[in-house]
C-alpha cells in the first residue's frame, strides 16, 4: 500500500503524483495544506524533519524528495519504465533532475509566489500569520517563510528569471534534436521539467511563447495531453493547481 | 574504449569524488588535470569539453559527461566492478539524498567558508583589472557572483554564521547515521560515502571542535575506515598539493 502526503497538484507533488500516475500506481492520498502551514505540524515533522512535502509512504518507511522518490517508485515497480535503459539516458535524466532541483524549481516558485501571494494571503492577518511562522521548529524553513512575507528583492527576481531564461535555452536548443528530455522517449527528466515549467506560460509569457520557444510550447502542449497527467493534475481542491503556489525551495546559497 | 577524467588537484570535493569512483571501480583512465589558480579551466581549450567551465568532466568514447552526482551514478552503471550503490531501492534512495546533502547542503557551505579564505591568496598578485577580467570569463552567473563576493570578501557575516551552523547541525546528523549503520546508506559502502569522504571528512582537520573522537566517535571511526581502503590511498598516493597555501 503506497500513501503519499502532498498538497496541490503542482511542482514537486506534481512530479510524484505524475510519475504514480504514468505508472498505474493506486495510492492513499493526505492533502497537506501548505499555507495552513500544516506540513511543520508534528505528526507531518515525524514522517519528515525538514516539514516538506511530498512524502511517500511505503512498507512504513517515508521517503521525501521528489527527484529520489521517482528515481525509487521506478526501481521498485516496473511497470511502465520512466527512466531510459541506457546508461548515457539515464545519466542526462540525472543532470536534468539537478537542474530542476537547485535552478529551476526555486527560480520558477519565486516568480510564482511572488504571483500568486497576494490572494493566498490576503484575508489572513499579517501578525498572526507571522507568530505561526515563528513557531515554526525547523530553522531554514522558519527562515524561507519570513523572508516570503517580506517584499521582494528585485534583485533576485531579477536572478530568478534569467536561471528560468537560461534553462528555456537549453530546453529549447534540446529538442530541436530529440522529442524528449532524457533517452529516446518520455521519462522523468520530461515530468520533472513540466511540473515546474507548467507555471511558467502565466509568468514569463515574454520568455515562453510561440515564436521566441516553439518547440518547447509543443513539448508541453503534448504533456499537457497525457491522460496520466491531465489525471494527476486533476487530484487538487482548488480549480487550478498552477494558480497558486508555497514558497520554497530554497536558492542554492553559493554558486 | 578511452576514459579521460578532467579535474583539479589536490583530489577533493567535485573532483575527488569521482577520482576515488572511477578507483574504486577498478577503471582505468587518463589523467586530465586543470591547474585551478592558472586558470585553465576558463580557457577556450576546456570550455570546448564543458561550456560551463565547471570541473570535473569524464569523456567515456568521446562523449563528455559533466555534473559530479550524476558522473558518479553514470559510471556505477556504465562499467563493470564492484557496486558502487546499494541493491535495495530504499538503501539507494537513502544514498541519493546523502549524497545531495553532502554536496548541496553541506558542500556549498563548506565551499563558502572555503573561498572567503583562499580566494584572495588565490589570485595572487594580479591587478584588480586582471581579476576582473577573470572574473567575466566564468560563464556561470551565479558561480560569477560566489567569486567575487569571496575575492571581495562581502559575503554577509550572517550568511558564513550559517554555513557554520549547518555544518554543526550536518555533522550531528551524519554521526547519527554512521552510529545506525556501518556505511552512510546502510549496510554497504556507496557513492555517499565517497562523497562523504571527499566534501566533508577534511572538516575533521579544519575544524577539530567540530569532527573529533569524543563529539563524533563513530565519524572518526569511519574515516579511519575509508582510508585504509586501497582506492582510497592510492587516491591520497596521486594526490597533489599545488602552490596554493592552506586555509587560515
Amino acid at each position: 500500500m503506497l500513501e503519499l502526503y502532498h498538497w496541490e497538484p503542482n511542482a514537486a507533488c506534481a512530479r510524484v503524483m505524475i510519475c504514480l500516475a504514468e505508472k498505474q500506481l493506486d495510492y492513499r492520498s493526505h492533502y497537506v495544506d501548505i499555507l495552513a502551514l500544516e506540513q511543520y505540524r508534528p505528526e507531518h515533522l515525524e514522517r519528515n524533519a525538514r516539514g516538506e512535502v511530498p512524502v511517500l509512504v511505503h512498507e512504513g518507511r517515508a521517503l521525501t524528495e521528489a527527484s529520489f522518490i521517482c528515481e525509487y517508485l521506478d526501481e521498485v515497480f516496473d511497470s511502465r519504465p520512466l527512466r531510459p535503459a541506457h546508461a548515457r539516458g539515464r545519466w542526462q535524466l540525472r543532470v536534468w533532475q539537478k537542474e530542476v532541483d537547485e535552478a529551476l524549481a526555486p527560480s520558477v516558485i519565486e516568480l510564482a509566489w511572488q504571483r500568486y501571494r497576494q490572494p493566498l494571503l490576503a484575508g489572513r492577518p499579517g501578525e498572526e500569520l507571522r507568530q505561526h511562522i515563528e513557531q515554526i521548529p525547523v530553522r531554514e524553513k522558519r527562515d524561507l517563510w519570513s523572508r516570503a512575507l517580506c517584499a521582494a528583492d528585485p534583485e533576485q527576481l531579477a536572478r530568478a528569471r534569467i536561471r528560468v531564461g537560461r534553462a528555456l535555452a537549453r530546453i529549447e536548443a534540446h529538442l530541436s534534436s530529440e522529442p524528449w528530455l532524457a533517452g529516446s522517449d518520455f521519462s522523468l527528466a520530461d515530468i520533472a521539467v513540466y511540473s515546474y515549467f507548467n507555471y511558467l506560460p502565466a509568468l514569463c509569457a515574454d520568455l515562453l511563447n510561440e515564436h521566441a520557444t516553439p518547440r518547447t510550447v509543443a513539448w508541453l502542449r503534448t504533456l499537457a495531453a497525457r491522460s496520466a497527467v491531465r489525471a494527476a493534475l486533476s487530484r487538487g481542491r482548488g480549480e487550478d493547481p498552477y494558480a497558486v503556489a508555497a514558497p520554497g525551495p530554497e536558492q542554492i546559497r553559493w554558486g | 574504449m578511452t576514459v579521460e577524467l578532467y579535474f583539479f588537484q589536490p583530489l577533493g570535493t567535485n573532483s575527488g569524488r569521482v577520482f576515488l569512483t572511477l578507483l574504486e571501480k577498478g577503471v582505468a583512465f587518463v589523467e586530465r588535470e586543470l591547474i585551478g589558480p592558472e586558470f585553465e579551466h576558463l580557457q577556450p581549450a576546456y570550455l570546448a569539453v564543458n561550456p560551463r567551465g565547471q570541473v570535473p568532466s569524464l569523456v567515456h568514447d568521446g562523449q563528455v559527461y559533466t555534473e559530479g552526482r550524476a558522473i558518479c551514478e553514470y559510471i556505477d552503471e556504465a562499467f563493470s566492478g564492484p557496486p558502487l550503490r546499494p541493491r535495495a531501492p530504499l538503501e539507494r534512495w537513502s544514498m541519493r539524498r546523502w549524497c545531495r546533502l553532502i554536496e548541496t547542503d553541506l558542500g556549498r557551505s563548506l565551499m563558502m567558508i572555503h573561498w572567503n579564505r583562499i580566494v584572495p591568496t588565490f589570485v595572487g598578485g594580479r591587478s584588480p583589472e586582471e581579476v576582473e577580467k577573470i572574473l567575466e570569463s566564468v560563464p556561470d552567473p551565479d558561480r560569477r557572483r560566489a567569486w567575487r563576493s569571496a575575492y571581495l570578501q562581502q559575503t554577509p557575516a550572517h550568511d558564513l554564521a550559517e554555513s557554520q551552523r549547518r555544518l554543526r547541525s550536518g555533522a550531528q546528523s551524519i554521526e547519527t547515521a554512521l552510529r545506525a549503520a556501518p556505511w552512510m546508506a546502510g549496510s554497504s559502502f556507496s557513492l555517499a560515502d565517497i562523497d562523504l569522504l571527499n566534501f566533508f571528512a577534511f572538516v575533521a582537520q579544519w575544524s577539530p571542535d567540530i569532527v573529533n573522537e569524543v563529539a563524533t566517535p563513530c565519524t572518526v571511526a569511519w574515516i579511519q575506515r575509508m582510508e585504509e581502503r586501497p582506492a582510497v590511498r592510492e587516491m591520497r598516493a596521486r594526490s597533489r598539493r599545488r602552490a596554493t597555501p592552506p586555509p587560515r
